[in-house]
């Protein structure tokens, strides 16, 4: 009578069961498996500079790292907060400017001028963003969009911070080693902070916002303080990102609000799985390097570009990370209903 | 005219409807009684064919697995795997829990947008027939559907599904959150609907009460199970079904 008898099931495996909370600690095997993707991870990124055969490559290194900062802080504004952020240009501009001139007129070494420039380009991004953020809908997404092509506009205009020439004569890094650990060590802490973050009290209640704002604001919270917060922790990760960058390049330029920057950690956002903060970071450390590959295409490179991104939203629109999450923790079998 | 037999549903591991055959005559109406999830929607998401969409949709965002098996005879053919939207060209139309009428669009775009398979004459003509049975909506025509009461809203969307022509509705809880004269209303509706269009109607709900002196088939549900089924007497008859599904 039945056409079909047996369905796939779909189980937890059972150290993960075990593995929750403090049991972990009960035996090594049920710590190893919680600790190993994690161990993989760190150890994968910080073993590459090693790995990498040229100085070329170790310069791409960090250039996936700056786009990484990018794709976490699109992911945690967009799948945490509810805000979709086409900022990354925006954060970048403002993060290597503010660099650029700390480090050209006021003489201060790169050690300082990347935190500084950090901490008050947030300031500087959340501030100018404070107005849109009390509405709903694609307005943030608007203004963060256009944030970077004004500003591009009017240095160029009017011919101030170096106009179209940029600043010229920023201090790079101490060495290339200095400048690849730098990036990668921020990008490990950045990371699993922002992981931390999102199951804290302030993470929930973020996500809450993202829910259903209106009862957020019932529970006697005010949304638009909230959001904030979070738009200052995205923008300080962009503009890390573009501090970095200018010291990388030792050169700050109108080319640093180019929409590269928005564009691509939103599509390395979709490969690795959205929601997942490691995810965006997997597809950064896949899409750079294949564009760069991609090079030796010349003009088509973009064509081949497309469609390795449409392929994956075709055949695998939930992500890498999603994916290989729920193969690491779920098995599935045959039964018979 | 709706067979469905040994239906079963599982949402990942969870079992959502066990083993559930009912049926639909000509002209009948059928009622559905469960308390909270007991599988009620999910039984009207399996005979629209919408968990087919939810359940590709899931596969595509790499949630939980949806397994629907069972047998499915609509007017003699099988129907199940079917996509909604074929299921509605044949007839079958679900008027979806919560209303879910078109917010922003007003009260007559509604009706003509259910209306969009019928043609044209059949349109008109069903939304005189609309306007008959709810004169309330006649005085709305320009009103924005979001702006309508709790129950104009449900009269907006069963007529929204009669103007696609069905020759099967499915009610998914019509009288949820309505006071007691507008449930009077529907129900009285939902009888001329039957007895003047011919149109057969399966309706679930949660208290029997209202629905009932309606209904000349009904079953009722108890955590995906179809646990009882009878004519309208032998439920009114039963001291069990009576305490739990009529408050007696």
């Amino acid at each position: 009578m039945m056409a079909q008898t047996r369905r796939k099931e779909r189980l937890d495996r059972g150290i993960r069961v075990r593995t929750d909370g403090l049991y972990a600690l009960m035996s090594w095997r049920e710590l190893s498996y919680l600790t190993l993707p994690r161990v993989v991870l760190i150890f994968g990124v910080l073993a590459l500079p090693f790995v990498m055969p040229s100085m070329y490559w170790q310069r791409v290194i960090s250039i996936v790292c700056i786009y990484s900062f990018l794709a976490i802080s699109f992911d945690l504004l967009a799948h945490f907060v509810g805000l979709v952020s086409l900022g990354g240009a925006f954060f970048v501009g403002v993060g290597s400017y503010l660099a650029a001139i700390l480090n050209t007129s006021l003489g201060l070494p790169v050690a300082l001028t990347i935190p500084i420039s950090t901490v008050l380009g947030a300031t500087i991004c959340t501030a100018l963003l404070l107005p849109c953020l009390p509405l709903r809908g694609v307005y943030f997404a608007i203004v963060t969009l256009m944030y970077p092509l004004a500003l591009a506009r009017v240095i160029e205009a009017l011919n101030i911070l170096g106009g179209t020439d940029g600043i010229m004569g920023v201090a790079s890094f101490p060495s290339r080693w200095v400048e690849q650990y730098f990036m990668i060590g921020a990008l490990l802490l950045f990371l699993f902070a922002i992981r931390r973050l999102v199951n804290l009290d302030l993470g929930l209640v973020l996500r809450a916002v993202k829910d259903n704002d209106q009862a957020v604001r019932a529970s006697g919270m005010n949304v638009t303080f909230y959001k904030a917060i979070a738009v200052f922790i995205a923008s300080a990760m962009g503009c890390l990102a573009g501090a970095s960058l200018v010291h990388i390049y030792m050169w700050a330029g109108i080319s640093q609000f180019a929409l590269d920057f928005s564009i691509l950690p939103i599509a390395a956002t979709v490969i690795g799985g959205a929601g997942t903060l490691t995810g965006p970071l997997l597809g950064c450390f896949i899409l750079v390097p294949i564009s760069e590959l991609l090079r030796a295409f010349g003009t088509l490179r973009i064509v081949f570009y497309s469609l390795i991104l449409v392929g994956f939203i075709v055949f695998r629109s939930e992500g890498i990370m999603v994916y290989a999450q729920r193969k690491y923790h779920q098995f599935e079998r045959w039964v018979k209903v | 005219m709706l067979e469905a037999r040994a239906l079963m549903v599982f949402y990942e591991n969870m079992l959502a409807l066990n083993n559930v055959s009912i049926a639909c005559g000509e002209d009948q109406i059928v009622g559905v009684f469960g308390a909270n999830s007991a599988g009620k929607s999910t039984l009207m998401y399996t005979l629209s064919g919408i968990i087919e969409d939810i359940k590709k949709k899931e596969e595509m965002a790499g949630g939980e697995r949806i397994t629907v098996m069972g047998t499915l005879l609509y007017r003699g053919r099988d129907i199940m795997g079917l996509s909604p939207s074929r299921r509605a060209k044949a007839g079958i139309i679900l008027c979806p829990e919560r209303r879910r009428i078109f917010t922003e669009s007003s009260v007559i775009e509604n009706l003509r947008i259910g209306g969009y398979l019928a043609s044209g004459s059949q349109a008109r003509e069903t939304l005189e027939y609309v306007f008959k049975i709810f004169p309330a909506l006649a005085r709305l025509k320009k009103r924005v559907g979001g702006f309508l009461s709790g129950g104009e809203q449900q009269m907006l969307a069963i007529g929204r599904s009669l103007m696609a022509q069905p020759r099967l509705l499915l009610l998914d809880e019509p009288l949820m959150g309505l006071s007691p004269l507008i449930q009077a209303t529907l129900v009285r509706a939902t009888r001329e609907i039957r007895d003047e269009r011919g149109i057969s109607i399966i309706v679930t709900e949660q208290y029997a009460r209202p629905v009932l002196p309606i209904v000349n088939h009904a079953f009722i549900l108890e955590n995906g199970s179809a646990v009882l089924e009878g004519t309208r007497e032998d439920l009114m008859n039963n001291p069990d079904v009576r305490s739990a599904y009529f408050g007696v």
